[in-house]
């Protein structure tokens, strides 16, 4: 291949766009190193830690977007403490001081604030796209940073965030000559919104496609949104009271007909039902609605809106529609690829609302779905056996039975066959989230079949160290394994070190993994960060000597090429 | 294997299915029952009787007080999308009061914690801050246009500030912010009428 000019090589490189794609030419030999290092315009980091921001500008000088994860995934779940870590400051203070000419930053779980924001946006020239997902730390001052500074943005989009909502004038910061907005989504804010600031920037943004409200933006205000960008595609809606005029109800719809090109739409928190038959005109086009937040609206008419959605690919809704409401899914999306199902009721009041037979009918009914996050009271064996054969195409499939150690309802029986069942019919299955009761055969069958599986969630499962050992040994893909209040210890994390090279990481929680076990892996492994997250007692297990045999509450293990980090919090012990 | 010093406690609960055998290793299984009632200093963990899935045989379990249980993090699903459903307001426990709070003629509603405040004055600071000075009425015989009722956990409106106040945060709801005009059937004196 050294007989091509670099410059043609590197043409074709363009065209492979995957990370790991892209990780793979770079291996082959060191002339295509050199150049795809040079030609990377996207970096993904999977986790912050992992990597330093140094290191990161060695290797790829050149890039453009930079994608950064920070927390791990149960830190949504309220398990990792307030402070642990995951500072994006550090990275825009080492990318604005190199000559990178940052285009894009996608943010997941990390911590931003405003200092970090205002650098961002006096650092890079060309910025255009900043997207923060389940960020915390910052305010809309700093958003305020953003508007003014940024000239050429495109995407503003904030993914339920915790933003400090000082009720400033944040919108109105975008200068009078801005008009390049594409994204703009800021529903997550919890504060009163510039109306008026709003609609000028609306109104100037002819290439807006994406607009997602937050809570205080009233009917007659959306009318009037919707009314000067007809162009838009993606649209999330604020909340209404209860009571609304007709008078705006007809605006509305008036509007709404003409947004021929909108094809997906969320929001609806505190909605009243009778607005949400405002947008039945449009249902025939959506192929994304999300109504998960919509707990204001009962089944029926989440149904009657559901009935004249058939192109719909993507759902996301409550409970509270039921297993009938999950069978009209059924009979209607047909092109549906991705469903999820959010309980209503988060102190398990046992309302049943859903249950097994609504995802079966789903199964049944829709045959391109491949991904699945389902909330429900009860499961059988039978109904994941028909939803295995009626659904071998699962790429994601997380099913949540909300009371822990749940059996099999009518049999009493674990539901190790169930599971069992799917991963043996899903063989490109790569994320898989288990409950209910379960012991060491689930996962025995999991290490069997589940050759693909990339990210497993285990919660209140297993019986012995058998259980891990069986999924550790079987899953050749594994990157990252969560796992909570389940018998796994020492001797199962111990097995086969070298195992945690090709994972990303592994979080364990009110396990049995003594801190001897943790001590003993952090010698044995030098590439892992093993951190004990002790939040009771701030270092108090190293000070007292603690015998070796102290159950860790909390470890969370990463590999890493740039060793312990250096922000830890003091709850965080880094063996 | 060895067992290297894994001198595990045997566990009060031994959960099994019936007719399973109890012979093998001892089961070192975190029973969710057992969690709940050694774990500490994390928020709100009450312990709860009978949320025992049928088939197992659990010992020890009318130890536990009644009350609602929290486990930390479970079900799993994600802070924001906690905060963000209704289904979340509690009313059994001060702090997590969470109530939502509308306002005639505003179209938006809004949430507060009842247990941040310490009483009816306080209650009508709060109010007064949520929706910035409308100058809200908590009690009959002031001289004002909105008066604040309440929807209790029978689902009935009552004017605020009858009851105690601790008997009024325990049974609140949600809140109502309407205009005194409206406000029918409540007992309520027409403005600047004296009494």
């Amino acid at each position: 291949m050294n007989y091509f000019p670099d410059e043609v090589v590197e043409h074709v490189f363009d065209f492979v766009t995957s990370h790991k794609d892209r990780n793979s030419i770079s291996l082959v030999c060191k002339s295509w190193f050199k150049i795809e290092r040079y030609s990377r315009q996207n970096v993904f980091i999977g986790n912050c830690y992992s990597i330093n921001p140094e290191r990161l500008l060695r290797r790829f000088p050149c890039f453009k977007s930079l994608t950064l994860k920070g927390k791990p995934h149960f830190a949504d779940f309220n398990l990792v403490p307030h402070g642990w870590g995951g500072f994006v400051q550090p990275w825009i203070e080492a990318l604005a001081r190199s000559r990178v000419g940052l285009e894009e930053l996608r943010l997941k779980r990390m911590v931003v604030t405003d200092e970090s924001l205002e650098l961002l946006s006096r650092s890079f020239v060309n910025f255009k796209s900043l997207v923060l997902v389940s960020c915390e730390g910052f305010s809309t001052d700093g958003l305020a940073s953003i508007a003014s500074n940024c000239r050429h943005l495109r995407d503003l989009d904030l993914q339920e965030n915790e933003i400090d909502d000082h009720r400033g004038q944040w919108l109105s910061c975008f200068p009078e000559a801005y008009t390049s907005l594409v994204t703009l989504n800021f529903a997550c804010l919890e504060g009163e919104t510039n109306l008026v600031a709003l609609e000028r920037l609306v109104a100037r943004s002819p290439n807006l496609r994406s607009l997602k409200l937050n809570r205080a933006v009233p009917l007659d205000a959306l009318a009037r949104l919707m009314a000067c960008a007809p162009q838009i595609v993606d649209l999330g809606v604020g909340s209404y009271e209860d009571e609304q005029d007709s008078e705006s109800c007809l605006k509305l719809q008036a509007a709404i007909r003409k947004c021929t090109s909108l094809r997906s739409l969320s929001g609806f928190l505190e909605a009243a039902p009778h607005c949400l038959s405002a947008f039945h005109p449009v249902c025939h086009n959506l192929t994304y609605l999300n109504l998960s937040y919509a707990a204001e609206i009962n089944g029926s008419h989440l149904i009657r809106l559901i009935e004249h959605c058939k192109k719909l690919q993507r759902l996301w809704i409550l409970d509270s529609i039921g297993d009938k409401g999950l069978e009209v899914v059924a009979s209607t999306c047909k092109e549906l690829q991705e469903l999820r199902v959010f309980p209503t009721d988060l102190q398990g009041g046992g309302n049943t609302a859903v249950t097994e037979d609504g995802l079966v009918a789903i199964s049944a009914g829709c045959p391109k779905l491949h991904s699945i996050l389902y909330f429900c009271q009860q499961m059988t064996n039978a109904a994941l056996i028909t939803v295995a054969k009626n659904c071998p195409n699962f790429i994601r499939f997380r099913l949540c039975i909300l009371e822990p150690h749940k059996p099999d309802h009518v049999t009493s029986q674990p539901l190790d066959e169930g599971f069992g069942a799917i991963v043996q019919a899903c063989k490109n299955l790569k994320r898989l989230s288990v409950s209910g009761l379960l012991t060491d055969q689930v996962f025995l069958y999991i290490g069997m079949f589940a050759t693909q599986l990339e990210m497993l969630s285990i919660a209140f499962a297993g019986d012995t160290d058998k259980g891990m050992l069986y999924v550790l040994n079987g899953c050749k893909k594994m990157r990252k394994l969560e796992i909570r209040d389940s018998p796994f210890g020492d001797t199962a994390l111990l097995a086969d070190v070298n195992k945690y090279v090709t994972m990303r990481s592994l979080w364990m929680s009110s396990c049995e993994v003594t801190l001897g076990g943790c001590k003993r892996l952090a010698q044995k492994a030098p590439w892992l960060n093993v951190e004990i997250i002790n939040e009771n007692d701030n270092n108090r297990m190293e000070e007292n000597g603690y015998e070796g045999r102290q159950k860790v509450d909390k470890m969370y293990l990463y590999r890493t090429v740039v060793g312990t980090r250096v922000d830890a919090p003091p709850f965080v012990w880094i063996l | 294997m060895e067992k290297d010093g894994l001198e595990l406690e045997i566990t009060e609960l031994r959960l099994g299915l019936p007719g399973r055998d109890l012979t093998e290793k001892i089961m070192k299984k975190r029973g969710f029952m057992e969690m709940i009632m050694t774990s500490s200093g994390s928020n709100s963990e009450q312990c709860e009787s009978g949320t025992v899935s049928s088939g197992v045989d659990v010992e020890k379990v009318n130890d536990m007080p009644a009350g609602k249980t929290q486990v930390v993090g479970w079900p799993p699903v994600c802070s924001y999308r906690r905060k963000n459903s209704c289904k979340e307001v509690s009313t059994t426990k001060v702090g997590l009061g969470y109530v939502k709070v509308s306002m005639d003629g505003i179209p938006y509603l809004r949430k507060m914690d009842l247990g941040s405040s310490q009483g009816y004055d306080d209650l009508a600071f709060a109010l007064d801050k949520l929706f910035h000075g409308i100058g809200v009425a908590l009690k009959d015989g002031d001289n004002c246009e909105y008066v604040t009722i309440y929807e209790d956990k029978d689902g009935d409106w009552m004017l605020a500030g009858d009851v105690p106040w601790v008997m009024f945060i325990e049974s609140c709801k949600r809140l109502r912010i309407m205009k005194r005009s409206d406000a029918t059937g409540f007992g309520l004196q027409p403005r600047g009428v004296d009494e």
